[in-house]
């Protein structure tokens, strides 16, 4: 590959594709982590345990008021005081699905708690114990109607693994490897556009999809009257 | 038999039921009514432990229901209960409603619970719904649909909580219709309800219930054509 | 395993700069939310319009705004503008970068308020002999104020952290002077835990003085 040639080359083209991939990689594995993290979070906070809930709700705030860049450069620093050596990839992977977990948290309340009360009492007077309520009837009620609200959070986070590129972190995602070519050849324009269709189309596309998919099934299974 | 013995329950500062004595035999069919918030649906819910009392004893079948050492759960089972609304589960098919408890609770095998399932519907006149959800039912098959969800677990006991008064007036009979069948059958029942004829004439007691106690409790039909205290009069007199 | 000498001091040494910096902040999330509630308060009137055009130049921008990354915006600014000879500097490229994100968000917001006025409440005023412009003053905006309250404060907060991204292409407000900083002093947990620290308060006080406000001001 010819890094100086001011000309958009194959390699760049790849090192874009490689890009994309490492988005990809770093929303799913952080939303995977940031997903069970906050469901844990959020469900703790339903329990009634006063300490707990302000706690937890004091951890949520913080994580959804500091700057995200702040988080990561942060947590970096942190882990070398504390001894420990992660390579900055992983240390914005963590970084990330802490970040995440606190707005999933506060989803998966909003959750549980739409779920009608009397419902879950129905429930446990069959005879339910908690966790089997919370099994088969508080999550899959529950999680369909915060559906909506939690891919739309995914979707900022795919649109916030762009800021990994401050801890300096490689392989880079698509906008670290947009801007890397974009400071050696001289057509930033067609790059960006290039960059932005690909986020636009994942995020408008996967809303449309789960959109359609919301109404046709809450027609079969909104919560009966 | 149920006994309930000088029961005191309040939430928070506001005392709902002040004492309240009652025994239930089994086999009877008895009526609570009384106005709003006198305490009828509240002592239904500490009957089966879904709300706790602060003072007095709840016995079922000789188990004290809110002492520590009793399973709960388990003792549920011997109590079925429906509510007003919002009863059924509604990301499941009405067979599914049905089938959930006995398997999950009750271990029954799948086979079993869907069998269970399909009978107890169809004995509530709801056979030719098996694969509807909730959404698809009418209010008044939902609540049937709560009811046999109940009866599946072969409770002794069925504790009804104004399961009519949140419908549309032309669908509280088939709801009645059921209960009337339930009657027959022989199932202990205890009901909150609004309507006053049908506890006249399904009700083998009836309990007035004022400002968290039980003001007047007597033979259906003599306590609903002949009050004896000045209350209740008050009260049927507004309501007939 | 904590073989680290905390020195806060240097911190403090260098509070003043801070402070510009985090005036700086300040000053852009004020005026891009600023400029974006104008913009997004056209945007949304035209979104409800008949005409084609009006409808489909805000429908892209809000979906633009909304599904492209704010950093990816501010780059577009910064670099992208540069290949049509527009050069602009790091603060112009994230003000305008956010505006456009803020317009995007907003126009929604302020749509969903405005769908949330039933049509009665527009007939009943009319039908009292209002005329329009009166109509909309003392009937529909009061009420779509309190409805939008809460998300524009949102928004504002989002859009203090969105200034944060400046620090990347090397704007000095609060997040971009914190790194110069403790690359001169080699504190970069200091430092960082300090402004953490700042901004918690700034979005916090935001969020606290919006609440009082709106439990004082919508009391209906």
């Amino acid at each position: 590959m010819n890094s100086f040639s001011p000309v958009f080359t194959q390699g760049d083209f790849i090192l874009m594709l490689k890009g994309a991939g490492i988005t990809f990689y770093l929303t799913l594995v952080s939303g995977l982590f940031g997903t069970i993290l906050g469901f844990l979070i959020g469900w703790a906070r339903t329990v009634k345990f006063a300490p707990l809930y302000y706690l937890l709700g004091l951890y949520i705030e913080v994580f959804r008021t500091v700057p995200l860049i702040i988080q990561f450069v942060l947590f970096n620093s942190g882990l070398a005081i504390f001894g420990l050596r992660i390579d900055p990839f992983t240390s914005g992977l963590i970084s990330l699905s802490i970040y995440i977990s606190a707005y999933v948290a506060e989803v998966v309340r909003s959750g549980i708690e739409s779920v009608p009360p009397v419902t879950v009492k129905a429930a446990r007077g069959l005879g339910m114990t908690y966790l089997q309520s919370f099994r088969f009837i508080v999550v899959p009620v529950g999680a369909r109607s915060v559906l909506p609200a939690w891919t739309g959070l995914m979707l900022g986070l795919m649109k916030d693994t762009s800021l990994v590129a401050v801890l300096g972190a490689t392989p880079p995602e698509l906008l670290r490897a947009s801007q890397i070519i974009i400071t050696r050849i001289q057509e930033p324009l067609a790059i960006l556009i290039g960059a932005g269709a690909f986020y636009f189309i994942m995020c408008h596309f996967i809303t449309v999809v789960v959109n359609r998919y919301e109404k046709s099934w809450n027609e079969k299974t909104k919560v009966a009257a | 038999m149920i006994i309930i013995e000088n029961v005191h329950k309040s939430f928070g500062k506001v005392e709902v039921l002040k004492g309240v004595n009652l025994t239930v035999e089994k086999g009877e069919v008895l009526c609570l009514i009384g106005g709003s918030g006198s305490g009828k649906s509240t002592l239904l819910m500490c009957i089966n432990a879904l709300e706790t009392i602060q003072s007095g004893r709840i016995t079922v079948d000789g188990i004290d229901v809110h002492a520590p050492a009793t399973n709960r759960n388990k003792l549920r089972t011997k109590l079925g209960i429906v509510f007003q609304q919002f009863n059924a589960f509604p990301h499941l098919t009405a067979r599914a409603n049905v089938a959930l408890a006995p398997r999950q609770v009750l271990k029954t095998s799948r086979v079993e619970a869907r069998d269970l399932a399909e009978h107890y519907l169809a004995h509530v006149g709801l056979g030719d719904k098996l694969d509807h959800f909730p959404s698809q039912l009418s209010g008044g098959q939902q609540q049937r649909l709560a009811i046999a969800r109940a009866l599946a677990m072969k409770p002794d006991y069925m504790l009804l909580d104004e399961v009519t008064s949140a419908l549309d007036p032309e669908l509280v009979g088939e709801v009645l219709d059921t209960l009337r069948l339930l009657a027959e059958e022989g199932i202990t029942i205890i009901a909150v309800t609004h309507e006053i004829p049908f506890a006249r004439e399904v009700a083998d007691r009836v309990a007035f219930f004022h400002q968290g106690v039980i003001h007047e409790i007597g033979p259906a039909k003599d306590l609903i054509s002949n009050p004896q205290m000045e209350r209740t009069q008050e009260f049927l007199g507004k309501i007939l | 395993m904590l073989d680290y000498r905390f020195q806060w001091r240097v911190v403090f040494k260098h509070w003043p700069e801070l402070l510009d910096a985090a005036f700086l902040t300040l000053e852009l999330t004020v005026l891009s939310v600023a400029l974006g509630l104008m913009i997004g308060l056209v945007l949304s009137v035209w979104r409800r319009s008949d005409n084609r055009l009006l409808w489909w130049f805000t429908a892209t921008w809000v979906a633009l705004a909304r599904n492209t990354p704010a950093l990816l915006q501010i780059y577009l600014f910064y670099f992208g503008l540069g290949a049509v000879s527009i050069h602009m500097s790091s603060y112009a490229a994230v003000l305008a970068a956010i505006t456009f994100n803020n317009a995007g968000y907003l126009t929604e917001i302020l749509r969903g308020g405005m769908d949330a006025i039933s049509p009665a409440q527009r007939n009943a005023a009319i039908g009292l002999g209002m005329r329009p412009v009166q109509v909309y003053v003392f009937v529909i905006i009061p009420q779509v104020l309190r409805i939008v309250f809460l998300p524009i404060t949102n928004q504002i907060v989002w859009a203090m952290m969105g200034t944060s991204l400046g620090m990347i292409i090397g704007l000095q407000e609060l997040t971009g002077m914190t790194t110069f900083l403790q690359s001169q002093t080699f504190r970069p947990f200091e430092f960082y835990l300090v402004a953490a620290v700042i901004y918690l308060i700034v979005a916090e006080s935001i969020l606290i003085t919006a609440r009082l406000t709106a439990r004082y001001s919508f009391r209906w």
